[in-house]
């Protein structure tokens, strides 16, 4: 494993059994997560960013499976870990999580302190007393004004944001290396976002933490993101440093996208949507998955799947359209000019 | 929290209130024979003379008061039939604590029996043969499908056939406790298993395990520490109810056993149509019944801390 | 608790197998040519609609997750034999009367012969055959249970819409509810089988006194979530008709829902007049049914000879009730979304 790799992941297969059918969610995906980086997995809904990340922790739900690959975390394999013992090694300890609901993700009848205590006893090793002040230090440091009395409160008490704020605390006393936000601030007011991922940012710098950030919110990622992996149908289509992805997409369905940001959208011209629907994924995918969806879909994309084409040593897309051989295609008009907005540096 | 106990409290005497009335005025329906020792032997005029004597043939407004006042003051009339000229608190005095005696011990054993089912059976969904929920499952088909008369007749037969237990409850014999309070205790632990187990089913889905688990939190300890404890306690309402219900015992385990207490007191005076009898066992049912659910709402608002100021009831 | 995950099963090796039809590289290039493989495909809209996931109807799913529970199939099968047997068996060639008191040569009543060919399941005590009295007693049962079952249905119905619908009966409505589903129901239902004359229609009437409450409530709740809950409120704003939405979002829990209440209540009904007729307030024994049959039988359980009295009824007994219970929990089961996901 390379060394600033700290988290790797190889030829990922991850299937789920529905309904009698096998459904392929993650196709033979590769991801590298570098140490101390925050790397935004951009998709929509039902793309696999999700399971994706659970498989790192084991959170699989049940009828889900690893088919293939590896996971590396320490030079072990997470994909052969069978026990739950095996995994209380890695979850909260090496890579916590933040979820997207905080209204459900905290239990409704504990002290929301208790809830904090339980991360740090298990994770700081410190008992009584001691631990009781991690756990209100834990809540100083999400924000949350007269810990102390805030401590004994139940979650009912406190707003959506202060309770994201009190899951962030939850995932910090676990003193990770790596902290997932799955959606963080999906379910929140808008005015309370930016505070949320600020807060999410200065965690991440004062306790040297690696963020991985799973949202389909591009807003959210042009804040935070350092690196960008934009996922389509259980695979990851193009993946790039922040900048690189923004200014310079290569993939139709990056640029598809970022089309469909209103910001970049034309006044008084409609709204770009993408046409069409995702494949259906209980039956095997050929070529490149986005091809029908795909206004400049090339023969080949119905028949072989792409490889990864490197555009420069931190930015790849697999698409044909980056083979030599491809007839040369000129991204659509807002991307032209998100390009020149880049200073034409990255182009 | 003291508002909303004491906004519970009014509402519950808001509601005995009706309810007392409603039954009032069914029971003043009831067979006017049952006023009577030897129905038979007693002429028109006698009849007119007794009912009359009893305030029966006063209006209905008139005679609700009449109860009222005597209920405030812990008079609940004297029996005619089953003992003739016996104030009817002091038979009812004689038969509770029996009833209770075997009710409480029904309880302690169905809450032990019915929680370590619904445990296993919660636990088991999970395993590959998922032998607890089956066998609970079937259980609980049996006991709530089934009529129980039909087990409890089953029950007797059985332990009376093949046990060699007895047939009849005797006060001074241990061993004739049994059946009864076996057949007291089967039904409810069902109820009791079947409810932990979809609870704790619930609550195993809940994000906030995901998330407990997530933090790194061993299952084991999370089943205790959050879904067990989370799952108990919609259930905690039904505990007081539970309690109470033992003062009235049950109408089929008693009468079936002969065993003396409220229960089989009722099912006695309905075939002997002792109506002052009847009519005092019918308050008496339907305040505990009012009251049990009164102190579980109360108990419910004190361990739950989400129950808020106000919960609005028939919306539930 | 220990974490359960299932093993990709055959189902992935098939899906193996089909991942690996993609040809390689130098196959293609051979096959179609460079200039052709990388030139543009035509846009299809048609095509880049097809990935949908929406092949799933619901009530198709309802009745494949209830065709395909075994259990659920044996005991329909086993209540429709029951509920027709028990209706034809009258009409059958060589039954007899359920009240018939038979007598032997000698004026003698033919009491208590025990099962045979003469009399299938025997006599009672008073030479009534047993056989005709147990069918005579399902009917009876059944009656009773199918029409607590119906008129909790339409009451609870009735109720439900105008307490749900008429803004300003919902104070009062609630309140009554409450007081009424506070009285104990044994109390209620002793009480009027007390102060009736014993027969079928008291019974009926004092079960279905009570019995539509929670009916009622239920629709009324419903109807409140149509108003109110946000996908029903999203279909309006499209202009989708109220009937649809109530065809659409609402039939199909509703239909579940009412038929489990439905399947519940008989069981219910039969044990209720169990229950009376023990309580001896409940049907007479010119009126057989298979309350006052287990009863009798219960009364002569001490004789071994004589138990085929108390075990014909109660086997019966708990035939038709498990039957319903089974057959209705399956069938909510079935109409339950969640359930179609495996």
């Amino acid at each position: 494993m390379k060394e600033n790799v700290i988290l790797s992941f190889e030829d990922l297969d991850i299937r789920f059994s529905l309904r009698g059918q096998v459904l392929n969610a993650i196709r033979g995906v590769s991801l590298d997560v570098y140490r101390g980086e925050s790397l935004a997995i951009v998709g929509e809904s039902g793309s696999g960013k999700s399971v994706f990340t659970k498989s790192a922790i084991g959170l699989l739900d049940a009828n889900g499976t690893i088919a293939g690959g590896h996971i590396w975390y320490n030079d072990k394999d997470l994909v052969t870990f069978r026990t739950e013992k095996e995994w209380l090694t890695i979850r909260g300890k090496e890579i916590a999580m933040v979820m997207q609901d905080p209204m459900t993700s905290l239990n409704p009848l504990i002290p929301v302190g208790d809830q904090i205590l339980e991360a740090v006893v298990l994770h700081q090793g410190l008992r009584g007393a001691a631990a009781k002040r991690a756990a209100v230090e834990a809540l100083r440091a999400v924000g949350i004004q007269e810990p102390e009395r805030r401590y004994k409160q139940y979650p009912h008490e406190f707003s959506g944001g202060m309770r994201q704020r009190v899951v962030i605390a939850i995932a910090i006393a676990c003193r990770p290396k790596i902290l997932i936000c799955d959606e963080p601030t999906t379910a929140l007011d808008v005015t309370i976002q930016a505070q949320i991922l600020d807060l999410i940012k200065e965690l991440q710098q004062k306790l040297e933490l690696t963020t991985i950030y799973i949202t389909h919110d591009l807003g959210v990622v042009a804040n935070v993101a350092d690196r960008i992996a934009v996922m389509y149908a259980g695979d990851f289509v193009e993946v790039g440093r922040c900048e690189e992805v923004f200014y310079d997409p290569r993939h139709p369905y990056t640029w598809a996208l970022l089309s469909s940001l209103p910001q970049l959208g034309v006044k008084g011209e409609n709204l770009y949507s993408i046409r069409g629907t995702p494949p259906n994924l209980f039956y095997a995918v050929k070529g490149d998955a986005f091809a029908p969806r795909n206004p400049w879909a090339l023969k080949i994309d119905y028949l072989k799947r792409p490889p990864y084409f490197q555009v420069s040593e931190t930015h790849k897309a697999r698409t044909w359209l980056l083979d030599p051989r491809a007839p040369k295609v000129d991204p659509p008009e807002h991307i032209r000019q998100l390009r020149e907005k880049g200073g034409g540096r990255y182009a | 929290m003291a508002k909303y106990i004491l906004k519970r409290v009014l509402r519950a005497f808001i509601t005995l209130f009706f309810i007392i009335t409603i039954l009032f005025i069914l029971l003043q329906h009831m067979p006017i024979e049952g006023y009577f020792e030897n129905f038979d032997k007693v002429s028109p005029a006698e009849i007119q003379v007794k009912l009359t004597s009893l305030g029966l043939t006063d209006p209905l407004p008139k005679q609700l008061a009449r109860f009222y006042k005597d209920l405030f003051h812990g008079d609940l009339g004297t029996s005619n039939i089953y003992r003739m000229g016996v104030d009817n608190l002091t038979i009812i005095a004689e038969k509770v604590p029996v009833s209770m005696r075997i009710g409480l011990i029904s309880l302690a054993l169905s809450l032990l029996m019915g929680f370590a089912l619904g445990i296993w059976m919660a636990y088991s969904t999970r395993t590959t043969f998922k032998i607890g929920e089956r066998l609970g499952t079937l259980l609980i088909v049996i006991v709530q499908a089934i009529p129980s008369a039909v087990y409890y007749i089953l029950i007797q037969f059985m332990g009376s056939q093949y046990l060699k237990m007895p047939m009849l409850f005797k006060e001074d014999n241990p061993i004739s406790y049994i059946l009864p309070i076996f057949s007291l205790s089967i039904g409810s632990a069902a109820y009791y298993a079947m409810w932990l187990r979809r609870y704790m089913v619930d609550e195993a889905n809940r994000d906030y395990v995901k998330l407990a688990r997530a933090k790194g939190v061993a299952d084991s300890t999370i089943s205790r520490r959050h879904v067990f404890r989370n799952a108990v306690i919609p259930m905690v309402q039904y505990i007081p109810g539970s309690i109470l219900g033992t003062l009235v015992g049950s109408l089929y385990v008693e009468s079936l056993y002969s065993i003396p207490g409220m229960g089989g007191l009722l099912v006695t005076a309905i075939k002997r149509h002792d109506n002052t009898l009847i009519r005092a066992l019918v308050v008496i049912f339907a305040v505990i019944s009012i009251l049990g659910l009164l102190f579980g709402d109360i108990l419910m608002a004190i361990v739950d801390p989400r129950i808020s100021l106000v919960k609005k009831e028939g919306s539930r | 608790m220990v974490i359960f995950r299932r093993r990709a099963d055959e189902l992935g090796d098939k899906l193996n197998a089909k991942l690996e039809q993609e040809l390689d590289m130098e196959t293609l290039l051979a096959q179609e040519g460079e200039e052709k493989l990388f030139s543009f495909a035509e846009f299809s809209s048609e095509a880049s609609e097809k990935g949908g996931y929406s092949n799933y109807s619901y009530w198709r799913s309802t009745v494949r997750a209830f065709l395909r529970n075994k259990t659920a199939m044996f005991f329909l099968f086993l209540m429709a034999a029951t509920l027709i047997f028990s209706l034809i068996q009258p009409f059958l060639p060589g039954q007899k009367d359920a009240l018939l008191i038979h007598n032997g040569e000698y004026g003698l009543p033919l009491n208590n012969i025990p099962p045979g060919k003469e009399f299938w399941f025997g006599t009672n005590a008073i030479g009534q055959d047993l056989w005709a009295r147990i069918w005579a007693g399902t009917r009876t049962s059944l009656f009773i249970g199918f029409t607590v079952a119906f008129v909790e249905a339409v009451v609870g119905i009735l109720v439900g819409v105008l307490w749900g619908y008429v803004r300003k009966l919902d104070f009062l409505f609630t309140e009554l509810y409450n007081v009424l589903d506070n009285i104990p129901q044994t109390l209620l239902l002793i009480l009027l089988s007390y102060i009736m004359r014993p027969g079928v229609s008291t019974i009926i009437f004092a079960m279905s006194l009570t019995g539509w409450l929670g009916m009622a409530r239920f629709i009324r709740n419903q109807i409140i979530i149509i108003r109110d809950r946000d996908y029903n409120l999203a279909s309006r704003c499209l202009g989708v008709p109220t009937g649809r939405i109530i065809f659409r979002n609402l039939l199909p829990y509703l239909v579940s829902v009412i038929t489990l209440r439905m399947a519940l209540a008989i069981p219910g009904a039969i044990g209720g007049e169990v229950f009376v007729t023990y309580i001896g307030i409940g049907l007479p024994v010119s009126i057989p049914s298979l309350g006052n049959l287990l009863q009798t039988g219960r009364s002569v359980m001490q004789m071994a000879s004589l138990r085929y009295q108390m075990f014909f009824p109660a086997i019966l007994l708990a035939v038709i009730t498990v039957s319903f219970y089974i057959i209705g929990n399956s069938f909510a089961d079935a109409a339950d979304p969640k359930s179609h996901v495996n």
